[in-house]
């Protein structure tokens, strides 16, 4: 059960996070110069495997034990719990919807704006705008599977859910070229949310002490009164009256 | 730059990484007067889920 939670936890996060690199990416490569987005893409994803390099070891190697099981409970929770927020809000009705296509759009229209590359020159603004694009998805990105596969058991399914999501991902943007328009990115990110704060619950009480009653099976226990307190949430900001809804929509 | 940082890692609230916080120590808290093997070795993960839902509630109450 772990194993498989983990690994779909790690792919969606990682799917999700490439999904909105990749609108990135793509927009500078149609608007401007490939070339320079290749550039960017590939200067970001380097700075982000010199993170993980640094990032793992040393969480794992400077926190032991149970003092671990906190901290990666912790991270799991801070991750988590906030992809839950933004996802109970999206469902609610009371943040804009999770949409990279409509990200792109924006994107290559921002940048159909501005002056086009000259010839012969390398294109540094369309660098510097997919470099800082995949560098702040990928360091989340970094963040969220190194925590996962920092707790015990957590490696494989971690690496193997990353992975599956980075192929799946890097191959739709090769064959489409553009990001997919109907994803439920909005659903898929509040799954994320459950995910990932259900590992943290389970885990930072691990760290202080607890036997959950079930074992392993306690996962689904945390995961179903997570599901449930979300959705009740949900169905009570839904409800609210129009006018205070829609001084809090956010962008 | 480390706005960026922030928001990366504590998301666009305070309201829930103090909670979170909050919870985690009161349940350290908790543990420490229980007992570190009487009820809450079995019973300590609902009480420590249960802080994290009030946590979660308010943040979405009253986002700050």
């Amino acid at each position: 059960m772990p194993f498989v939670l983990t690994a779909v936890g790690a792919a969606l996060a990682v799917a999700l996070e490439l999904f909105e690199a990749m609108a990135i990416v793509l927009a500078v490569a149609l608007s401007r110069r490939p070339s320079a987005a290749l550039a960017g893409a590939g200067a970001a994803t380097l700075a982000c495997a010199a993170l993980a390099v640094v990032v793992g070891p040393v969480l794992v190697a400077q926190v032991a034990g149970d003092a671990l099981r906190v901290v990666v409970g912790i991270a799991l929770l801070l991750f988590g719990m906030e992809w839950l927020r933004k996802g109970v809000l999206r469902l609610a009705g009371r943040r804009a919807r999770s949409d990279s296509y409509a990200e792109f759009l924006a994107e290559r229209e921002a940048l159909a704006e501005e002056e086009p590359p000259a010839a012969g020159r390398f294109d540094w603004p369309g660098f510097v705008v997919a470099f800082k694009g995949v560098l702040l998805e990928g360091v989340e990105v970094i963040l969220i599977v190194t925590v996962l596969a920092a707790r015990p058991g957590g490696l494989a399914p971690a690496l193997v859910g990353g992975a599956a999501a980075v192929v799946l991902v890097i191959g739709l943007g090769l064959l489409l070229h553009r990001p997919l328009r109907r994803l439920p990115e909005s659903e898929l990110k509040y799954v994320v949310g459950l995910v990932l704060t259900t590992f943290g619950t389970f885990f930072c009480a691990e760290g202080l002490g607890v036997d959950w009653p079930l074992g392993d099976a306690g996962l689904l226990v945390v995961l179903a009164v997570w599901l449930v307190i979300s959705q009740a949430m949900v169905r009570a900001l839904s409800a609210a009256p129009p006018r205070a809804r829609s001084r809090r929509v956010v962008a | 730059m480390l706005r960026t940082l922030r928001k990366l890692v504590l998301g666009e609230t305070w309201s829930l990484p103090i909670g979170i916080a909050v919870a985690v120590v009161i349940a350290v808290a908790v543990r420490a007067v229980a007992g570190a093997g009487g009820w809450w070795q079995h019973g300590g993960g609902y009480v420590l889920l249960a802080l994290l839902v009030v946590a979660f509630v308010a943040a979405l109450r009253f986002p700050r």
